[in-house]
């Protein structure tokens, strides 16, 4: 017969067992990278830490209590796995890029390496999970009670022992051998390969223990499913599930499709401890399988239990009770093997997990803070205060299990313990979702959305499963706080007529996720955060970029080594910094910490102890004050490189836009004066041709001797005579226009009397102006004034502008003034004309070369270079001619030139 | 196919397979009867389930592996 005594022997020896698996499953995948303990069955079967001593135990009590509904705890997990694609695969991913240790560290690390939110979320976690490892330790304690129950004599040296010290003594055993199992060092990912092989060998003890007592009840004791579900029938039980799929079915699936990403220990199984992404296609669809094949007895033994067993019979305990009343002692056996190993993984898992938290997030801060210098502690280091924080962490977490447990008493069912852990840590999905998803979400919506929810949580739900044993808390619950009864715990607001689990579920997220949004949408961002944002959410959009969270301070590689070798321990750390120095080509005492070494040291030591306090520790070394202020200027600054830079396009472009502008108007100028020399050329080819053919013609005459008497000869050669000097005349004018250009032609200016060069070339042309019946009209004249010059040239253009003003003048009645006067220390001479004047279009051109006004007439002798001519010949006195509008209809020019002062 | 149209099709499959597991549409298949002498219920919801499962493992087979780490080991195995 089993007997107390021989069960706790065997879960004794068990344990042994599982350490010996740790133990070699450790030095295995040490020895070797690709041991199959890294293979995804392995990791699936260790996801499966999911199904604890509840679901072997409690889903059978569920099931006969409740129906169906037990099978909400499996599909809520399904239903995430199937869509691993989306959430797991992406957690994964973060949490191997930024070497993620829990979920704390997920949340703090993605709302800006917060460490306040790491602490809250450490907390809450730690508070949620208690009523959960209490669970474990009541379904221990009852199996082996049950066990002590069974028969005669079984109890042995149990007796005299109650629930409470049978509890103690298995959670001190627990914490003991949690200890040794999980915390012998701090690994470099915070990775267990030991303690996953361990639990993936549970994994399999439970499957095979629950499916042999279904495969005994539903076959050999029921016969068959058939006959059980007559029965159970014909004995009256509701089997058709009518109320089932109600408010409290939904809120069951998503708490547990919540649970499966938010536990801790799921989280540390699935994210942390993942060896390869890829395993993630395999634990897709088998660990749905594994839940599957957990659940397809479920129901047969509940049924079986209630119609064959005594009345008040616990139904928790039918999977063992089942096989020790038919009198199975080695199924009972096994059964209750199955039942302690879904409980210890569980425990090791959880308290694991739970303790990387605390000691990560809580102890190590608080030490950091403390000690002005890292290095002025002793020699052992962080990695040992790391190790003493863990075992103080797992002895506490499993001391307020204890405590949970001997407060709520016995009386609770297994269920709705574990429905309390789930609410608890439901809180953190609004947060990671945000996080995943929604680059806006803040550190301030987060963690107060997290504290919100979490205090609904406890009010609601918490503070309500003490009800049984403290009379306080039943008044509270029956009138409220302070007799408030709208403040009620299951009937908050007034919201009456809900399940408690419902009531909980709803108020609790919905406040969650309301201050998650408002409180992000109202704040905002941190540099670091948005960089941690980004990072998150567009994990798979881009390469991973080095993190650079830190701009070079004032530490030395020395100082740095010092922290790492702290950490790390000196092998690692020695390896890191030569491998960094390797790279840069240096030798590792000469290294020089640039900011990507920086940020692969800063990961490095995330990894071992939480990306929040590594970030403090290297920024204390690091000395460089506020680092998210250094960050921000770094960032501050590549954007103001980017608008100067911007700027300068701006500029460059701006002055690009002038310089091609003026090229154009150079372009149009040039090819107006093309076209303008393509013209006058022509004009010079006629007008040269014209004198070049009566040349050639009266030459071919005068060749052909007789025919002419000697009076027509003398007429042909004096036509000859003045048709070569014409020839000659216009082209002295190009050339002496080209040399005054050039300023090739000697040219001295001297005091001359520019009245009396106007003078003579009034009486120069008279004779012109007679022919022309021309009237001149005086205007005011200066007296004698002497300017630099040559009085010969001055005399010349007066001849030209005014011959011009003759010769384009067909007015009925042609008119010429003429006016001089001295202003401010210029003499300035105008010439106007009643002439049909100069057109807009040619007023800029009419002092250029070859150009001559289009209305003068085709048969005006010279070649248009008069006006060129006379302007360089001012120019060269240092004075200026242009055209102005004049006081009669036609052109007027004026001629400005420097009065000389008597000496 | 499309590997964007696959990662749809994979939410959608979630997706359905949730909806097909909470009210209303499981109502349809919650009636007092019986196939083989099990509630049609029952049934209904191992049948979804265990297409759930087949389903995913179909699916994952055409979904691309992530890049740098090969199907089964880790790292240089």
């Amino acid at each position: 017969m089993l007997s107390a005594d021989l069960v706790i022997a065997t879960s004794v020896a068990y344990v042994g067992l599982l350490f010996v698996l740790a133990y070699f499953g450790d030095r295995h995948t040490r020895a070797n990278r690709s041991s199959f303990l890294r293979s995804p069955a392995v990791y699936t079967l260790s996801i499966s830490v999911y199904c604890t001593s509840w679901t072997f135990y409690g889903a059978v009590g569920n099931a006969a209590r409740s129906g169906l509904e037990f099978l909400t705890i499996y599909l809520g997990p399904t239903i995430v796995f199937v869509g691993w694609w989306f959430v797991l695969r992406k957690l994964v991913r973060i949490g191997r890029t930024q070497a993620i240790t829990s979920i704390a560290d997920l949340l703090s690390s993605r709302y800006g390496k917060s460490s306040r939110l790491a602490v809250l979320v450490t907390l809450i976690a730690v508070i949620g999970i208690t009523p959960y490892i209490a669970l474990q330790l009541k379904a221990i304690t009852s199996s082996i009670q049950a066990v002590a129950a069974s028969s005669e004599g079984a109890r042995g040296s149990l007796t005299g022992v109650d629930d409470g010290a049978l509890a103690f003594g298995i959670a001190a055993g627990m914490a003991l051998f949690t200890i040794l199992f999980g915390t012998r060092n701090v690994d470099a990912k915070e990775q267990h390969h030991g303690v996953v092989a361990a639990i993936a060998f549970e994994a399999v003890v439970k499957l095979a223990a629950l499916l042999a007592v279904g495969i005994f009840v539903t076959f050999t004791l029921g016969g068959g499913f058939e006959a059980i579900y007559d029965r159970a029938i014909a004995a009256g039980i509701e089997v058709y599930a009518e109320d089932t799929f109600g408010a409290r079915w939904l809120s069951m699936t998503l708490l547990s499709a919540a649970a499966i990403i938010c536990l801790p220990r799921q989280f540390q199984i699935t994210v942390v401890e993942n060896a390869n992404e890829n395993h993630l296609r395999t634990a897709g669809w088998a660990f749905p399988a594994y839940l599957l094949l957990m659940s397809v007895f479920t129901m047969p033994i509940a049924l079986y239990g209630l119609t064959s067993m005594p009345e008040g019979a616990n139904p928790d305990m039918f999977v063992l009770t089942l096989p020790l009343s038919a009198g199975q002692s080695g199924l009972a056996l096994l059964a209750f093997i199955g039942g302690f190993s879904s409980a210890t993984s569980m425990i090791i898992v959880a308290s694991i997990a739970l303790s990387i938290m605390v000691s990560n997030h809580i102890i190590m801060p608080i030490i950091l803070r403390s000690s002005s210098n890292l290095g002025q502690r002793d020699g052992q280091g962080v990695t040992n205060l790391l190790l003493v924080s863990r075992r103080i962490s797992i002895a506490l977490i499993l001391t307020l299990g204890f405590l949970y447990f001997s407060l709520t008493g016995d009386s609770d069912a297994l269920a709705p313990i574990g429905l309390i852990s789930f609410a608890g840590v439901a809180q953190f999905l609004p947060s990671i979702l945000a996080g995943l998803y929604w680059r806006e979400a803040s550190l301030r919506g987060a963690a107060t959305g997290i504290f919100v929810g979490f205090l609904l949580w406890a009010w609601t739900m918490f503070l309500p499963s003490f009800e049984t044993v403290s009379p306080a808390v039943a008044k509270i619950m029956a009138e409220g706080p302070w007799g408030i009864g709208f403040l009620r715990p299951e009937n908050l607001f007034g919201l009456n007529g809900l399940d408690p689990l419902v009531h909980s579920v709803f108020w609790s997220l919905l406040f969650n996720t309301g201050f998650l949004v408002m409180g992000s949408l109202l704040s905002s961002q941190s540099a670091l955060e948005r960089i941690q944002a980004a990072a998150f959410v567009d994990v798979f959009r881009r390469r991973p970029l080095p993190q650079r969270n830190f701009v070079r301070g004032s530490a030395t590689a020395n100082d740095l080594f010092f922290v790492a070798e702290r950490v790390l321990g000196e092998k690692r750390a020695g390896a890191l910094f030569e491998s960094a120095a390797r790279e840069t080509g240096v030798d590792a005492s000469m290294l020089e910490p640039t900011p990507e070494f920086i940020g692969r040291l800063e990961r490095e030591l995330a990894g071992s102890i939480g990306s929040a306090s590594a970030h403090v520790m290297l920024s204390k070394v690091l000395a460089g004050g506020d680092v998210s202020l250094e960050e921000m200027m770094q960032m501050a600054d590549e954007t103001q490189q980017v608008i100067e830079y911007s700027q300068q396009l701006e500029k460059t472009s701006a002055e690009l836009r002038l310089t091609a502008r003026k090229l154009e108007d150079a372009n149009t100028q040039l090819r107006e004066l093309d076209s303008q020399k393509d013209e006058f050329l022509s004009q010079v080819s006629h007008e040269v041709r014209t004198p070049m053919t009566s040349i050639r013609s009266f030459s071919e005459i005068l060749l052909d001797p007789g025919k002419l008497d000697e009076t027509q000869r003398q007429r042909f050669v004096s036509t000859i005579h003045q048709e070569s000097l014409r020839l000659t005349k216009l082209l002295d004018e190009i050339l002496d226009l080209s040399a005054l250009e050039r300023g090739e032609r000697n040219w001295e200016n001297r005091p001359v009397d520019a009245e009396a060069a106007l003078e003579r070339a009034l009486s120069v042309c008279d004779a012109l102006l007679r022919q022309r019946g021309m009237r001149v009209e005086h205007g005011d004249r200066a007296h004698v004034t002497m300017v630099e010059g040559d009085a010969d040239r001055l005399c010349q253009v007066f001849i030209n502008l005014i011959s011009n003003a003759v010769k384009y003048n067909d007015a009925a009645e042609p008119l010429v003034r003429v006016s001089s006067t001295i202003r401010s220390g210029w003499y300035v001479v105008e010439i106007a004309d009643n002439g049909p004047g100069i057109a807009k279009g040619e007023r800029k051109l009419i002092f250029e070369k070859f150009s001559r006004g289009k209305r003068g007439a085709v048969d005006q002798e010279g070649a248009g270079l008069g006006l060129a001519i006379s302007r360089q010949i001012i120019t060269r006195m240092n004075g200026t001619l242009e055209l102005v509008p004049g006081p009669l209809p036609g052109a007027c020019f004026r001629v400005r030139l420097p009065v000389v002062r008597n000496p | 196919m499309d590997r964007r149209k696959l990662e749809n099709g994979v939410f959608v499959f979630a997706l359905c397979g949730a909806m097909l597991i909470v009210p209303p549409l499981v109502y349809i298949f919650n009636q007092p009867i019986s196939h083989f002498g099990i509630p049609q219920i029952v049934l209904y919801l191992f049948a979804v389930w265990l297409l759930l499962i087949v389903g995913t493992a179909l699916l994952t087979r055409y979904l691309p592996l992530a890049p740098g780490e090969d199907e089964q080991g880790d790292g240089d195995g």
